[in-house]
Protein backbone atom coordinates (compact mmCIF):
# COMPACT_ATOMS: atom_id res chain seq x y z
CA UNK A 1 0.00 0.00 0.00
CA UNK A 2 1.30 3.74 -0.95
CA UNK A 3 1.15 5.81 2.07
CA UNK A 4 0.87 8.81 -0.10
CA UNK A 5 -2.06 7.34 -1.88
CA UNK A 6 -4.42 10.06 -0.41
CA UNK A 7 -7.54 7.66 -1.50
CA UNK A 8 -6.29 4.83 0.28
CA UNK A 9 -4.79 6.05 3.57
CA UNK A 10 -7.15 7.31 6.62
CA UNK A 11 -6.70 7.73 10.44
CA UNK A 12 -8.98 7.01 12.97
CA UNK A 13 -9.27 7.21 16.12
CA UNK A 14 -12.27 5.32 18.58
CA UNK A 15 -13.38 6.81 21.53
CA UNK A 16 -14.34 4.41 25.05
CA UNK A 17 -16.49 6.43 27.52
CA UNK A 18 -17.02 4.87 31.04
CA UNK A 19 -19.14 7.16 33.40
CA UNK A 20 -19.52 6.29 36.81
CA UNK A 21 -20.23 8.09 40.10
CA UNK A 22 -17.43 9.91 41.82
CA UNK A 23 -17.21 8.06 45.63
CA UNK A 24 -16.68 10.61 48.09
CA UNK A 25 -14.48 10.58 49.69
CA UNK A 26 -12.54 8.24 47.50
CA UNK A 27 -9.92 6.79 50.36
CA UNK A 28 -12.54 4.63 52.50
CA UNK A 29 -11.98 4.42 55.53
CA UNK A 30 -8.00 4.73 55.17
CA UNK A 31 -4.99 5.22 53.96
CA UNK A 32 -1.21 3.56 54.39
CA UNK A 33 1.74 5.89 53.13
CA UNK A 34 4.69 4.38 52.35
CA UNK A 35 7.62 6.06 53.03
CA UNK A 36 8.87 6.58 49.43
CA UNK A 37 5.43 6.79 48.38
CA UNK A 38 4.78 9.24 45.25
CA UNK A 39 1.96 11.06 48.10
CA UNK A 40 3.01 12.17 50.86
CA UNK A 41 1.30 12.38 54.50
CA UNK A 42 0.55 16.16 54.22
CA UNK A 43 -0.62 15.87 50.72
CA UNK A 44 -3.32 12.96 52.35
CA UNK A 45 -4.32 14.62 55.19
CA UNK A 46 -4.78 17.96 53.15
CA UNK A 47 -6.42 16.16 50.54
CA UNK A 48 -8.80 14.40 53.25
CA UNK A 49 -9.27 17.39 54.96
CA UNK A 50 -10.35 19.50 51.87
CA UNK A 51 -12.73 16.63 50.58
CA UNK A 52 -14.25 15.50 54.14
CA UNK A 53 -13.33 18.16 56.56
CA UNK A 54 -12.77 17.02 60.57
CA UNK A 55 -13.38 13.61 59.30
CA UNK A 56 -10.21 12.13 59.22
CA UNK A 57 -6.69 11.90 61.39
CA UNK A 58 -2.99 11.38 60.13
CA UNK A 59 -1.51 9.50 62.50
CA UNK A 60 2.31 9.17 61.69
CA UNK A 61 4.39 5.76 62.32
CA UNK A 62 7.80 5.44 63.33
CA UNK A 63 8.35 2.27 60.97
CA UNK A 64 11.05 1.24 58.41
CA UNK A 65 8.07 1.36 55.20
CA UNK A 66 5.36 2.90 56.46
CA UNK A 67 5.12 6.90 56.63
CA UNK A 68 1.72 7.65 58.05
CA UNK A 69 -1.69 6.46 58.44
CA UNK A 70 -4.98 8.26 57.84
CA UNK A 71 -7.83 6.91 59.77
CA UNK A 72 -11.66 7.89 59.71
CA UNK A 73 -12.17 9.59 62.97
CA UNK A 74 -15.30 7.47 63.81
CA UNK A 75 -13.47 3.64 63.74
CA UNK A 76 -11.37 5.87 66.24
CA UNK A 77 -13.97 6.64 68.03
CA UNK A 78 -15.49 2.54 68.29
CA UNK A 79 -12.12 1.33 68.81
CA UNK A 80 -8.56 1.99 71.20
CA UNK A 81 -5.93 3.67 68.45
CA UNK A 82 -3.07 1.27 70.13
CA UNK A 83 -5.27 -1.95 69.12
CA UNK A 84 -6.65 -0.55 65.95
CA UNK A 85 -3.31 0.43 64.72
CA UNK A 86 -1.71 -2.96 65.85
CA UNK A 87 -4.24 -4.90 63.34
CA UNK A 88 -3.88 -2.07 60.63
CA UNK A 89 0.09 -2.48 60.60
CA UNK A 90 -0.13 -6.35 60.95
CA UNK A 91 -1.53 -6.65 57.97
CA UNK A 92 -0.22 -3.94 55.90
CA UNK A 93 3.28 -4.81 56.41
CA UNK A 94 2.75 -8.10 54.90
CA UNK A 95 2.09 -6.30 51.48
CA UNK A 96 3.34 -2.54 51.02
CA UNK A 97 6.10 -1.52 49.64
CA UNK A 98 7.64 1.81 50.90
CA UNK A 99 6.73 3.13 47.70
CA UNK A 100 2.90 2.17 47.46
CA UNK A 101 0.17 4.03 48.82
CA UNK A 102 -2.90 1.39 50.02
CA UNK A 103 -6.34 2.14 50.53
CA UNK A 104 -8.54 0.10 52.82
CA UNK A 105 -12.46 -0.16 53.83
CA UNK A 106 -12.66 -1.57 57.64
CA UNK A 107 -16.17 -2.10 59.08
CA UNK A 108 -16.71 -2.87 62.66
CA UNK A 109 -19.22 -4.80 63.84
CA UNK A 110 -19.79 -5.02 67.14
CA UNK A 111 -21.79 -8.10 68.32
CA UNK A 112 -23.05 -8.22 72.18
CA UNK A 113 -24.21 -11.22 74.00
CA UNK A 114 -25.67 -10.42 77.70
CA UNK A 115 -26.95 -12.46 79.68
CA UNK A 116 -29.31 -10.81 82.69
CA UNK A 117 -30.97 -12.41 85.79
CA UNK A 118 -34.21 -13.35 85.84
CA UNK A 119 -35.04 -13.02 90.04
CA UNK B 1 30.53 39.50 65.56
CA UNK B 2 26.57 38.89 64.99
CA UNK B 3 25.05 36.69 61.98
CA UNK B 4 23.19 39.36 60.70
CA UNK B 5 26.34 41.06 59.92
CA UNK B 6 27.40 38.08 57.49
CA UNK B 7 24.20 36.61 56.52
CA UNK B 8 22.26 36.29 52.96
CA UNK B 9 19.58 38.37 52.48
CA UNK B 10 18.81 37.32 49.10
CA UNK B 11 16.39 34.47 49.93
CA UNK B 12 14.45 32.01 47.48
CA UNK B 13 11.19 31.28 48.73
CA UNK B 14 8.77 28.27 48.08
CA UNK B 15 5.18 27.27 49.21
CA UNK B 16 4.19 24.18 50.68
CA UNK B 17 1.59 23.19 48.17
CA UNK B 18 4.56 22.78 45.10
CA UNK B 19 5.26 19.71 43.93
CA UNK B 20 9.39 18.44 44.48
CA UNK B 21 9.84 18.20 40.61
CA UNK B 22 8.85 22.08 40.65
CA UNK B 23 11.16 22.87 43.48
CA UNK B 24 13.82 20.93 41.58
CA UNK B 25 13.59 23.64 38.53
CA UNK B 26 13.36 26.25 40.94
CA UNK B 27 16.82 25.10 42.57
CA UNK B 28 18.55 25.01 39.43
CA UNK B 29 17.07 27.64 37.68
CA UNK B 30 17.86 29.69 40.50
CA UNK B 31 21.43 28.22 41.24
CA UNK B 32 20.50 28.34 44.95
CA UNK B 33 21.69 26.74 47.49
CA UNK B 34 18.25 25.73 49.13
CA UNK B 35 14.37 27.18 49.26
CA UNK B 36 12.72 28.59 52.30
CA UNK B 37 9.48 27.00 52.65
CA UNK B 38 6.57 30.43 53.05
CA UNK B 39 2.94 30.05 53.68
CA UNK B 40 0.92 33.12 54.18
CA UNK B 41 4.46 34.51 55.36
CA UNK B 42 4.65 32.18 57.87
CA UNK B 43 8.25 30.08 57.65
CA UNK B 44 7.73 26.87 57.87
CA UNK B 45 10.85 24.92 56.93
CA UNK B 46 13.55 24.88 54.57
CA UNK B 47 14.05 22.26 51.35
CA UNK B 48 17.64 21.67 50.86
CA UNK B 49 18.71 19.88 47.48
CA UNK B 50 19.54 16.61 49.61
CA UNK B 51 15.48 16.75 50.62
CA UNK B 52 14.60 17.13 46.78
CA UNK B 53 17.10 14.41 45.95
CA UNK B 54 15.61 11.50 48.93
CA UNK B 55 11.84 11.98 47.67
CA UNK B 56 9.49 10.95 45.10
CA UNK B 57 9.14 14.21 42.43
CA UNK B 58 5.25 14.28 43.07
CA UNK B 59 5.57 14.71 46.56
CA UNK B 60 4.35 18.37 47.74
CA UNK B 61 7.09 20.52 49.01
CA UNK B 62 5.80 20.09 52.86
CA UNK B 63 6.11 16.23 52.71
CA UNK B 64 9.60 16.73 51.64
CA UNK B 65 10.89 19.71 53.61
CA UNK B 66 12.66 19.89 56.58
CA UNK B 67 10.28 21.24 59.05
CA UNK B 68 12.55 21.95 61.64
CA UNK B 69 15.47 23.79 60.88
CA UNK B 70 17.88 25.80 62.67
CA UNK B 71 16.94 28.93 63.32
CA UNK B 72 19.29 31.75 65.04
CA UNK B 73 18.05 35.12 66.55
CA UNK B 74 20.22 37.93 64.08
CA UNK B 75 22.32 38.80 67.02
CA UNK B 76 23.08 35.53 67.61
CA UNK B 77 27.26 35.37 68.12
CA UNK B 78 28.71 34.36 64.63
CA UNK B 79 31.30 31.74 66.78
CA UNK B 80 28.05 30.44 69.04
CA UNK B 81 26.40 29.52 65.65
CA UNK B 82 29.54 28.39 63.99
CA UNK B 83 29.77 26.35 67.18
CA UNK B 84 26.54 25.06 67.42
CA UNK B 85 26.18 24.28 63.64
CA UNK B 86 29.21 22.03 63.74
CA UNK B 87 28.32 20.34 66.94
CA UNK B 88 24.84 19.11 64.96
CA UNK B 89 26.52 18.88 61.81
CA UNK B 90 24.09 21.39 60.31
CA UNK B 91 24.48 23.06 56.71
CA UNK B 92 22.05 25.60 57.01
CA UNK B 93 20.24 27.37 59.70
CA UNK B 94 17.30 30.35 59.63
CA UNK B 95 18.18 33.99 60.62
CA UNK B 96 14.88 35.54 62.76
CA UNK B 97 14.12 38.62 64.02
CA UNK B 98 11.68 38.08 66.32
CA UNK B 99 9.06 35.90 64.34
CA UNK B 100 10.13 37.68 60.80
CA UNK B 101 12.69 35.78 58.66
CA UNK B 102 15.55 38.39 58.06
CA UNK B 103 17.93 35.67 56.17
CA UNK B 104 19.86 32.41 55.72
CA UNK B 105 23.53 31.39 56.99
CA UNK B 106 25.46 28.44 55.83
CA UNK B 107 28.03 26.60 57.84
CA UNK B 108 30.52 27.09 54.86
CA UNK B 109 30.32 31.51 55.35
CA UNK B 110 30.51 30.88 58.74
CA UNK B 111 33.75 28.86 58.57
CA UNK B 112 35.41 31.01 55.84
CA UNK B 113 34.26 34.00 58.29
CA UNK B 114 35.49 32.13 61.52
CA UNK B 115 38.96 31.60 59.86
CA UNK B 116 40.09 35.17 59.35
CA UNK B 117 39.76 35.25 63.14
CA UNK B 118 41.81 32.25 64.37
CA UNK B 119 45.96 32.28 64.87
CA UNK B 120 47.11 29.92 62.48
CA UNK B 121 50.12 29.23 65.04
CA UNK B 122 47.46 28.00 67.74
CA UNK B 123 43.66 27.92 66.30
CA UNK B 124 42.68 30.01 68.50
CA UNK B 125 40.64 33.05 67.83
CA UNK B 126 42.72 35.99 67.98
CA UNK B 127 41.92 39.27 69.97
CA UNK B 128 38.77 41.01 67.87
CA UNK B 129 36.86 37.61 68.82
CA UNK B 130 37.53 38.71 72.50
CA UNK B 131 36.42 42.01 72.01
CA UNK B 132 33.35 41.38 70.21
CA UNK B 133 32.36 38.83 72.94
CA UNK B 134 33.47 41.10 76.08
CA UNK B 135 31.75 44.22 74.32
CA UNK B 136 28.03 42.10 73.93
CA UNK B 137 28.33 41.39 77.47
CA UNK B 138 29.06 45.20 78.51
CA UNK B 139 26.12 46.37 76.30
CA UNK B 140 23.87 43.68 77.72
CA UNK B 141 24.84 43.94 81.14
CA UNK B 142 25.75 40.44 82.12
CA UNK B 143 28.92 40.64 84.26
CA UNK B 144 31.94 38.64 83.98
CA UNK B 145 35.66 37.63 85.08
CA UNK B 146 38.59 39.26 82.18
CA UNK B 147 41.77 37.38 82.70
CA UNK B 148 44.96 38.90 80.93
CA UNK B 149 47.61 35.97 80.98
CA UNK B 150 51.09 36.82 80.26
CA UNK B 151 53.67 34.05 79.81
CA UNK B 152 56.74 34.88 82.22
CA UNK B 153 60.12 34.81 80.70
CA UNK B 154 59.00 34.18 76.99
CA UNK B 155 61.92 36.52 75.62
CA UNK B 156 64.28 34.98 77.52
CA UNK B 157 62.68 31.96 76.13
CA UNK B 158 63.25 33.27 72.61
CA UNK B 159 66.67 34.39 72.73
CA UNK B 160 67.91 31.51 74.63
CA UNK B 161 66.07 28.65 72.28
CA UNK B 162 65.54 30.39 69.38
CA UNK B 163 61.86 31.73 68.10
CA UNK B 164 60.63 27.82 66.50
CA UNK B 165 61.08 26.82 70.06
CA UNK B 166 59.36 29.82 71.05
CA UNK B 167 56.46 29.16 69.18
CA UNK B 168 56.13 25.24 70.24
CA UNK B 169 55.69 26.37 73.93
CA UNK B 170 53.05 29.34 72.99
CA UNK B 171 51.47 26.10 70.97
CA UNK B 172 51.53 23.80 73.74
CA UNK B 173 50.31 26.49 76.22
CA UNK B 174 47.24 27.23 74.18
CA UNK B 175 46.58 23.71 74.19
CA UNK B 176 46.35 23.74 77.83
CA UNK B 177 44.54 26.50 78.38
CA UNK B 178 42.24 25.35 75.81
CA UNK B 179 41.94 21.66 77.81
CA UNK B 180 41.15 23.83 80.37
CA UNK B 181 38.64 25.88 79.41
CA UNK B 182 34.86 24.77 79.83
CA UNK B 183 32.86 25.91 76.47
CA UNK B 184 29.90 26.48 78.44
CA UNK B 185 31.14 29.78 80.08
CA UNK B 186 34.95 30.58 78.96
CA UNK B 187 36.04 32.16 75.52
CA UNK B 188 39.72 32.56 75.50
CA UNK B 189 41.68 33.84 72.33
CA UNK B 190 45.48 34.83 71.69
CA UNK B 191 45.73 38.31 72.40
CA UNK B 192 49.10 39.19 70.67
CA UNK B 193 52.27 37.10 71.32
CA UNK B 194 53.05 35.73 74.19
CA UNK B 195 49.67 36.94 75.68
CA UNK B 196 46.44 35.84 76.24
CA UNK B 197 42.70 36.63 77.26
CA UNK B 198 40.49 34.61 79.11
CA UNK B 199 36.32 35.91 79.68
CA UNK B 200 34.52 33.55 81.49
CA UNK B 201 30.86 34.26 83.32
CA UNK B 202 32.08 30.99 85.90
CA UNK B 203 32.19 31.05 89.50
CA UNK B 204 34.50 32.84 91.09
CA UNK B 205 36.19 29.45 93.08
CA UNK B 206 36.80 28.45 89.76
CA UNK B 207 38.51 31.32 88.10
CA UNK B 208 40.40 31.16 91.27
CA UNK B 209 41.65 27.63 90.34
CA UNK B 210 42.11 28.98 86.82
CA UNK B 211 44.57 31.49 87.69
CA UNK B 212 46.45 28.85 90.22
CA UNK B 213 47.21 26.41 87.54
CA UNK B 214 47.90 29.01 84.71
CA UNK B 215 50.63 30.87 87.45
CA UNK B 216 51.78 27.46 88.67
CA UNK B 217 55.08 26.03 86.21
CA UNK B 218 54.18 23.47 83.75
CA UNK B 219 56.21 21.23 81.93
CA UNK B 220 56.48 22.11 78.29
CA UNK B 221 59.28 19.98 76.65
CA UNK B 222 62.19 20.93 78.77
CA UNK B 223 61.34 23.79 80.71
CA UNK B 224 58.81 25.14 83.44
CA UNK B 225 56.63 27.31 81.94
CA UNK B 226 54.06 29.97 84.01
CA UNK B 227 52.22 33.19 83.34
CA UNK B 228 51.19 36.39 85.09
CA UNK B 229 47.92 36.58 85.38
CA UNK B 230 45.75 39.71 85.63
CA UNK B 231 42.51 39.74 86.85
CA UNK B 232 39.82 41.99 86.28
CA UNK B 233 35.95 40.88 88.10
CA UNK B 234 33.63 42.04 86.75
CA UNK B 235 31.15 40.87 89.66
CA UNK B 236 33.27 43.24 92.47
CA UNK B 237 34.40 45.99 89.90
CA UNK B 238 32.79 49.06 90.94
CA UNK B 239 31.45 50.60 87.51
CA UNK B 240 32.48 47.89 85.63
CA UNK B 241 29.75 48.51 82.78
CA UNK B 242 31.05 51.66 82.35
CA UNK B 243 34.37 50.27 81.40
CA UNK B 244 35.13 50.06 77.79
CA UNK B 245 37.11 46.56 76.18
CA UNK B 246 40.38 49.02 75.88
CA UNK B 247 39.49 50.17 79.75
CA UNK B 248 39.41 46.31 81.08
CA UNK B 249 42.20 45.27 78.97
CA UNK B 250 44.54 48.02 80.25
CA UNK B 251 43.53 47.05 83.82
CA UNK B 252 43.84 43.85 83.66
CA UNK B 253 47.63 43.78 81.83
CA UNK B 254 48.48 46.16 84.57
CA UNK B 255 47.51 43.79 87.01
CA UNK B 256 49.57 40.90 85.71
CA UNK B 257 52.90 43.04 85.06
CA UNK B 258 52.61 43.95 89.07
CA UNK B 259 51.76 40.20 89.16
CA UNK B 260 55.14 39.52 87.46
CA UNK B 261 57.23 42.08 89.51
CA UNK B 262 55.86 40.85 92.70
CA UNK B 263 56.84 37.14 91.69
CA UNK B 264 60.55 38.66 90.87
CA UNK B 265 60.42 40.59 93.80
CA UNK B 266 59.25 37.19 95.92
CA UNK B 267 62.22 35.28 93.87
CA UNK B 268 64.98 37.91 94.35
Amino acid sequence: MDMNDKNVYSRKATLSLKISEFEVPPMQDLLIVGKRAPIGPEAVRRMAEALSPEQFTLIRMDHPKIEAVLLRNTLLQMLDEKLLMNIIMEEAERMISDSMVLRSELKIAVTVQREVDLS
Amino acid sequence: MIVSEIMQTTLQTITSDKSVAHAADRLNEQRGELLIVVDHGEVKGILTPRDIFTSHPNRIVADAMNMRPLCFSSDQMVWDAGGLMEEHGIEQALIMTGDQLAGLITREAIMIKLAEFKDPLTGLFRAPYIQSIAERYLSSKVPFHLLFIDLNNFGQINKQYGHPFGDDVIREFSAILLAMMDEKHDYVSRYAGDEFVLISTAEEEQIVSYIELMEKPIAIRHMQVSAAVGHVNGYLEPRFFSYSFRDLIEKASLLSTLTKKRAIGSVT
